[in-house]
């Protein structure tokens, strides 16, 4: 008996306790971000940081590696638990979210103040990311970080081998040959390949295909959605690829981000395409061994003008936000100009157009021109909810065409029946 | 009084009370973190989304025949399961039969033969990863410096080659802890049955065949089906080594299940695989308990 009366009350007092934990604080306002861990999560903590300094707001940051960060905001966005205010996506994410109706339309936000939409200064690319459907759609999310992809290739050696700038792939073929036969003295003593790319399944090898199929004209769809990677064009661009992959360092079938930087750093490849965010430590003596000999342009072109495949990062608010209205105002603090300049000290590039003419943005980061001209000639992955199975799929066949395992065509039109069955479950 | 009627007494209802309350916590924990997640996968391997709601049936384990993906990875997995077994069992009781004797140093060499398995497999997989990179690795490195021609050898970027490293990293790894299980299993062993074999004079090869293995039985059906549960399941090293390339060559069933599952968010078809795999793993386990454990 005793012991019952003393569960009695030990479950009387647990009660009591959590309502009284239930009472409502004096209200104080709480923002909880989402963001990838790395350069551009730093700079959006810095700008959460500064605004809670400023507002009294308080912001709690929950930082996630970029492996995990997708699969956490869905799982919790889709739980309905509210966790997040604000999440940062990358922009091929958006469709998936936009797709499950997980985020919040900001237009009828901005209209409560007086503002009819996204601010004019935005890159028009960029802000079209944020739009579902794309470009024309309504708004949920803002543009923070800038990135599309650029060409990289040492100038001193197209100098000293009087090559013109790679204004072609077949261009960027025939100086590939020309740097690999020739320079056989690299930096440190070794040979410097004529070019360097990523082919590990997957977002690697995708993203390093992806501006060589569409100058040569390829689509993945035709207008009524059907897969169309193993066109003739789509054909002919791997091929290019798979010749370039001749004057590749070996194993880049395997190459990931990481394994690019490191050759092109260390000064034994030629060419590349990289994003942005590698600039930086090219000039960084402590990594560099090719201080000075960089140049960073615009994607070559073939049958078509040369585009980037462009890679932002956004900031949504997940429909499940308590604070929507906050957390609005903290997503137009953060990407105004002002904080935007702070993140591109940073090293992230902006997404605005005023920024990218910001003279002492440009006396820091030369390539900004460059990047500017890129980003607004870039092009999204394709629309899909179901890009990541669409772009592991793809990835799967252009790593095996990479490493020898499948002829082109071959490669291509496996690739092409497993995105239509990817596509047909879907439906 | 009858024994079932005394256990229905007041007494007895109070002197339970007690016991089930301590195992309360224990069963709330394993109802929620384990039996809940049970049924929770098996509902959801049951439901597909489609655009007129959730539809029940065995859709997923259809979709299971028509996906080579599937077959593919499931036919690396148990390449890969039974090559590193294989290799390791081995290995492992080759090292046992040797440092069961009273030799020098035999302390040293069993201890410095544990650090692999100390080591975290995601650890492993990072200083591998390095050592087998075609271009900067020490592998390819000391083998130049042997005058051996490198240019081909790119380990985990070689459709050829990558399984065969992703094996022996495994190996590498986890010979070990079969080496530490079997002399364990070896050092049970009474002196008699070797005295009479002695005595009857049967051979070196004779005693172990007919001494040693039997005896050992016990410790070879533990490391066995440990290291192919563990095998079967691999993740990790394999994710950090190649994550699952070049194009599919290394791609096991549970970075198959793992990337349904948290990469293109499809949880119900995630479940069926991995109900496929619990089932061949159970299925290869009593296989195992069978022949090993009676004569």
């Amino acid at each position: 008996m005793r012991l019952t009366k003393f569960l009695t009350l030990l479950i009387v007092l647990c009660v009591a306790s959590s309502t009284c934990q239930r009472t409502p604080h004096p209200v104080k306002k709480q923002l909880t971000l989402a963001v990838v861990s790395g350069v551009e999560g730093d700079a959006l903590k810095q700008a959460a940081a500064a605004y809670q300094s400023q507002t009294g707001t308080t912001i709690n940051i929950a930082e996630f590696p970029y492996s995990n960060l997708f699969e956490k905001e869905l799982i919790d966005l889709k739980a309905r638990t509210g966790a997040y205010d604000l999440i940062m996506l990358d922009d091929p994410w958006f469709p998936r979210f936009a797709y499950e109706q997980l985020m919040t339309d900001l237009t009828p936000l901005l209209q409560k103040r007086g503002q009819s939409g996204p601010d004019a200064d935005f890159v028009g690319t960029s802000i079209a990311l944020c739009r579902h459907p794309y470009q024309t759609g309504s708004l949920y999310a803002l543009p923070y970080v800038g990135n599309s992809q650029l060409f990289f290739y040492r100038k001193d050696l197209f100098e000293k081998y009087s090559l013109k700038p790679p204004a072609t792939w077949p261009d960027v073929l025939a100086a590939a040959k020309t740097i690999q036969e020739k320079e056989t003295e690299g930096a440190n003593g070794g040979k410097v390949y004529g070019y360097v790319m990523r082919a590990a399944q997957g977002n690697a090898a995708v993203a390093d295909f992806m501006p060589i199929f569409w100058a040569f004209g390829g689509e993945m769809f035709d207008p009524s959605g059907k897969p169309t990677v193993n066109s003739p064009e789509g054909i002919a661009a791997l091929e290019l690829m798979l010749e370039l992959g001749k004057y590749s360092p070996p194993g880049y079938a395997n190459f990931n981000a990481d394994d690019v930087g490191a050759h092109l750093l260390q000064g034994t490849a030629a060419m590349s395409i990289n994003w942005p965010a590698w600039i930086s430590s090219f000039s960084d003596a402590s990594k560099s061994k090719v201080i000075g000999k960089m140049e960073f342009t615009t994607l070559p072109g073939a049958q078509k003008p040369g585009q980037a495949e462009i890679g932002n990062w956004l900031i949504a608010i997940p429909r499940t936000s308590l604070n929507a209205a906050e957390a609005l105002e903290f997503l137009i603090w953060a990407t105004s100009a002002e904080q935007m300049r702070a993140s591109a000290l940073r090293g992230n590039p902006p997404t605005r157009k005023s920024l990218f003419h910001d003279k002492e943005l440009v006396a820091k980061y030369p390539a900004y021109p460059a990047q500017l001209r890129s980003l607004e000639n870039s092009r999204p992955r394709p629309r899909t909810p179901y890009w990541n199975e669409i772009e592991n799929a793809f990835g799967i066949f252009l790593s095996k065409a990479n490493s020898g395992e499948l002829p082109p065509a071959e490669a291509m039109n496996q690739a092409n029946a497993e995105i239509e069955k990817i596509l047909q479950r879907a439906r | 009084m009858p024994k079932s009627r005394r256990f229905f007494s007041a007494h007895a209802k109070r002197s339970l009370l007690l016991p089930a309350l301590f195992i309360a916590p224990a069963i709330a924990v394993l109802l929620t973190l384990s039996i809940y997640p049970l049924i929770y996968s098996i509902t959801i391997s049951l439901q597909e989304e489609t655009s007129a709601g959730i539809e029940w049936g065995l859709g997923h384990f259809a979709r299971l025949a028509s996906d080579n993906f599937f077959r593919t990875a499931m036919a690396h997995t148990f390449v890969y399961a039974a090559a590193a077994l294989t290799c390791e069992f081995l290995l492992g009781l080759g090292l046992a039969l040797l440092l069961n004797k009273q030799i020098r140093g035999r302390g040293l060499f069993r201890a410095s033969l544990l650090v692999p398995m100390m080591l975290p497999t995601v650890v492993v997989g990072v200083v591998w990863r390095l050592m087998l990179n075609p271009n900067f690795g020490a592998i390819n490195g000391t083998l130049k410096q042997f005058g051996i021609d490198t240019e081909s050898l790119t380990w985990t970027a070689s459709p050829r080659l990558a399984m065969l490293s992703v094996i022996a990293v495994d190996v590498w790894q986890w010979t070990p802890f079969v080496f530490l299980v079997l002399l364990a299993g070896l050092q049970a062993i009474p002196q008699e049955p070797y005295e009479a074999a002695l005595i009857d004079g049967s051979s070196r090869w004779q005693t172990f065949r007919h001494v040693t293995l039997p005896l050992l039985k016990p410790a070879i059906l533990i490391v066995l089906l440990l290291r192919t549960m563990d095998l079967l399941r691999v993740f990790d090293q394999i994710f950090i080594l190649t994550e699952g390339g070049p194009g599919f060559a290394t791609e096991t069933i549970s970075l198959y299940i793992y990337r349904t599952a948290f990469r293109f968010f499809d949880f119900g078809y995630a479940a069926a695989m991995s109900f496929v795999l619990l089932a061949l793993t159970n299925v290869i386990s009593v296989i195992y308990i069978r022949f090993l454990s009676h004569r």
